[in-house]
């Protein structure tokens, strides 16, 4: 049955309109959301603003207590947190922002060094060499641990992973120094298998063969921890630490964090990487490997590039997450304000500082104020590292156009 | 059959009429709100329940945000009922008074304390004050001349090594009480880890033989041991009910509440209730049975007469 000219006009015109509804959504809700970031960076440097000119706040919080050390006792450079405190006359406010700092970035580094390899090494395996289907039973998994909560990863890692690695210092040492060469190895051994085996076990199922030999590994590192403890460090590997090298140890330490939420991290950046590694164009590597680069330089030389711009900008994700992330350091890191490198000490974050401080401290106070501050640094912090990923990955999308389909 | 039913059911509404009646001419109704402190969460949250049952009509509502909140609140007249986990300082009173034009009245409803812990095995028995301010501080304005890092600094072998410190975040009222009294208003050092509850404390210390930590006397578990205190002379206090009711055991504290009460005024009804409750033998029971210390006998029975509460109605 044909449309009359009426009723056809008609619905174009409520297409159109809802065309116009539609438009008008999008746009609003792009410009309420750079209005709400605006609006937030505004209210906390209004909020900060009293602590720079008021004469009272500059009287006690001068910028030098701020961001540069005080002498110590002994005439050490210290940087220290103590907001709490009543002011002395005779002592400089111990209101430094720097250890706070610190820990964030240090939480945020040993995270993606831990995050980084794991989930660019799963994407790059799951993108390129696993069978469709395995793969589409992996990567929802994977995507899947992204939804544990903060709360739980921290909570597991604070209150039972963490007095654990504490008890066990030995055997996670002898895994870490097993773990690459022995998997590496195992790799290795799959070439002298004998063919037929070999094609049991294609590349696509590599996991299958890797994973005894990971249990393996796991198995002898906790047999030969104590034979290491015993020769190289004195029997006590704790007392080695503590007097030969002078570290100090702590239950809940960066390392702590950087497993939690390296964990927490992984998912996301896996995710991010893996749909940027998979829209690389096939025609790519096939005519790589037809021109007779090996995988390894078609992966090295011709995908990673091509898919650069997403694989950076899921780094660049998980970097972000992990500076602003709270429970996990929260709850994983003891929250003892230190600048130090040593990983098995603890650290504190901007982030968590301003999650148990805040609450109780009153409106308006000096305390709040600085803590505002540190939400601000912090706004600062993720803001810098979304704009830097945001540039980079223009930079290089336009290096990479002319590769495939412009992805 | 439906004449039954019908009668059944008028005879229902005239016993429910009769009851809200009855409730109404005996009961206080109404909702008391309180906003503050959360060590005295637990006991606020007894308190109230055992007010419902004493009066059907009442209701306790708690926001637990921190003994900071409760002064605001209270000047604002947001909530009747300030849970404080410590005193006023004077600024948060000036406060009031310059709202009301009257200072809020203060209330002492128990005892608490602050201990020091170790791990169950640890040999450690007790703590001298400048030890405790050598360990925890890196001011030590309490007179210690060196800070003590090493367990063999405190004369025990056992445990090598470093001792690892424990203690509540900056901000809450257990915090700034142990640097009060324990660090004479010093600084903590920077090592001493920071935990978000009294219970995360004693979690910490329950699974290392080198740490030590402070936390609320309630939060005492069979996992870790108290230390005591030793004073000047060398004698030992132990934080044990009596030793905390009296102050022998030095990190001891009253717990509070304030309310808005001009002054010759009486109790509102609700409020009335509740003292009555708090500061009978039942509440007092409540205190000691979440780990808290009750009032003294003197004490309790002054601040019954002081608001005008009949002894014998509880």
């Amino acid at each position: 049955m044909p449309d009359s000219p009426s009723t056809l006009s008609g619905r174009r015109r409520l297409r159109q309109g809802r065309d116009r509804l539609a438009t008008a959504l999008v746009t609003a809700g792009g410009i309420g959301a750079i209005v709400a970031l605006l609006a937030i960076g505004l209210f906390l440097a209004v909020e900060v603003m009293p602590l720079f000119w008021s004469s009272e706040a500059t009287e006690t919080v001068s910028q030098r207590a701020l961001w540069l050390p005080r002498e110590g006792a002994d005439g050490a450079v210290q940087y220290r947190w103590d907001p709490t405190a009543t002011l002395p006359t005779e002592d400089v406010a111990r209101v430094s922002l720097v250890p706070l700092a610190w820990g964030t970035l240090e939480a945020a580094a040993w995270a993606l060094l831990i995050a980084i390899p794991l989930a660019l090494g799963a994407a790059a395996h799951s993108a390129l060499f696993m069978s469709t289907r395995l793969r589409s039973r992996v990567k929802p998994t994977l995507e899947l641990m992204e939804a544990l909560p903060g709360v739980v990863i921290g909570f597991i890692a604070g209150l039972v992973l963490a007095p654990w690695v504490d008890r066990h210092l030995a055997d996670v040492l002898t895994l870490l120094i097993l773990l690459v060469p022995g998997l590496l190895l195992a790799s290795g051994l799959r070439s002298c298998l004998p063919p037929r085996l070999q094609q049991a076990i294609p590349l696509s199922w590599a996991g299958l063969w890797l994973l005894p030999w990971l249990l393996l590994i796991l198995a002898a590192a906790h047999g030969l921890s104590p034979w290491l403890e015993a020769w190289v460090f004195g029997g006590d590997l704790h007392r080695w630490l503590e007097v030969r090298l002078g570290l100090d140890i702590t239950v809940r330490n960066a390392m702590i964090v950087g497993m939690a939420m390296g964990f927490a991290v992984m998912p996301s950046v896996y995710a991010l990487a893996e749909d940027a590694l998979s829209g690389v164009p096939r025609s790519l590597a096939e005519g790589a490997q037809a021109l007779g680069a090996t995988r390894w330089q078609t992966l090295w030389r011709v995908v990673l590039p091509a898919a650069s711009p997403g694989i950076l900008s899921a780094v660049m994700i998980g970097a972000g997450r992990a500076v602003g992330e709270t429970m996990i350091v929260l709850m994983a890191s003891g929250n003892a304000a230190l600048m130090t490198w040593n990983p098995l000490d603890g650290l504190r974050s901007l982030a968590a500082t301003i999650a148990i401080e805040l609450p109780e401290a009153g409106p308006e106070s000096l305390h709040y104020r600085l803590l505002l501050l540190a939400a601000l640094l912090l706004f600062v912090f993720t803001f810098l590292v979304n704009t830097l990923a945001e540039w980079v990955r223009s930079r290089l999308r336009r290096r990479y156009r002319r590769l495939g389909s412009g992805r | 059959m439906s004449a039954l039913l019908r009668r059944c059911l008028a005879s229902w509404l005239l016993l429910m009429s009769l009851g809200s009646l009855r409730a109404d001419a005996e009961d206080v109704v109404g909702t008391l709100d309180a906003m503050g402190s959360d060590t005295m969460a637990g006991l606020m949250l007894r308190w109230g329940q055992a007010l419902t049952r004493q009066h059907p009509g009442i209701r306790l509502q708690l926001q637990a945000s921190g003994s900071a909140s409760a002064p605001p609140a209270l000047a604002a007249g947001t909530t009747r009922l300030g849970p404080m986990s410590r005193p006023m300082n004077e600024a948060e009173r000036q406060a009031f008074i310059e709202r009301h034009g009257y200072p809020p009245r203060e209330l002492v409803v128990a005892r608490d304390a602050l201990v020091v812990v170790v791990h169950r095995h640890n040999p450690l028995e007790s703590l001298g004050r400048r030890e405790l301010d050598a360990l925890f501080s890196d001011s030590r304005r309490c007179g210690a001349r060196k800070e003590i890092r090493q367990w063999r600094q405190l004369g025990h072998d056992r445990p090598e090594g470093r001792i690892r410190l424990h203690g509540r975040n900056a901000a809450s009222g257990t915090h700034g009480l142990f640097r009060h009294i324990a660090l004479c208003d010093g600084f903590f050092r920077p090592e001493v880890n920071e935990h978000p509850g009294s219970a995360a404390v004693v979690a910490a210390v329950t699974e290392d033989p080198r740490a030590i930590g402070y936390a609320g006397l309630n939060h005492l578990t069979p996992g870790v041991k108290a230390l005591a205190r030793r004073d000047a002379e060398g004698k030992r206090h132990f934080p044990d009910p009596d030793a905390v009711q009296h102050g022998d055991y030095a990190l001891s504290r009253d717990l509070y509440l304030y309310i808005n009460l001009p002054p010759g005024d009486s109790l509102p009804a609700a409020e009335q209730a509740f003292f009555n409750l708090v500061l009978s033998p039942v509440g007092q029971a409540i205190v000691e049975e979440l780990g808290f210390v009750p009032l003294p006998e003197v004490r309790r029975v002054s601040q019954r007469r002081e608001l005008a509460l009949d002894e014998l109605d509880s």
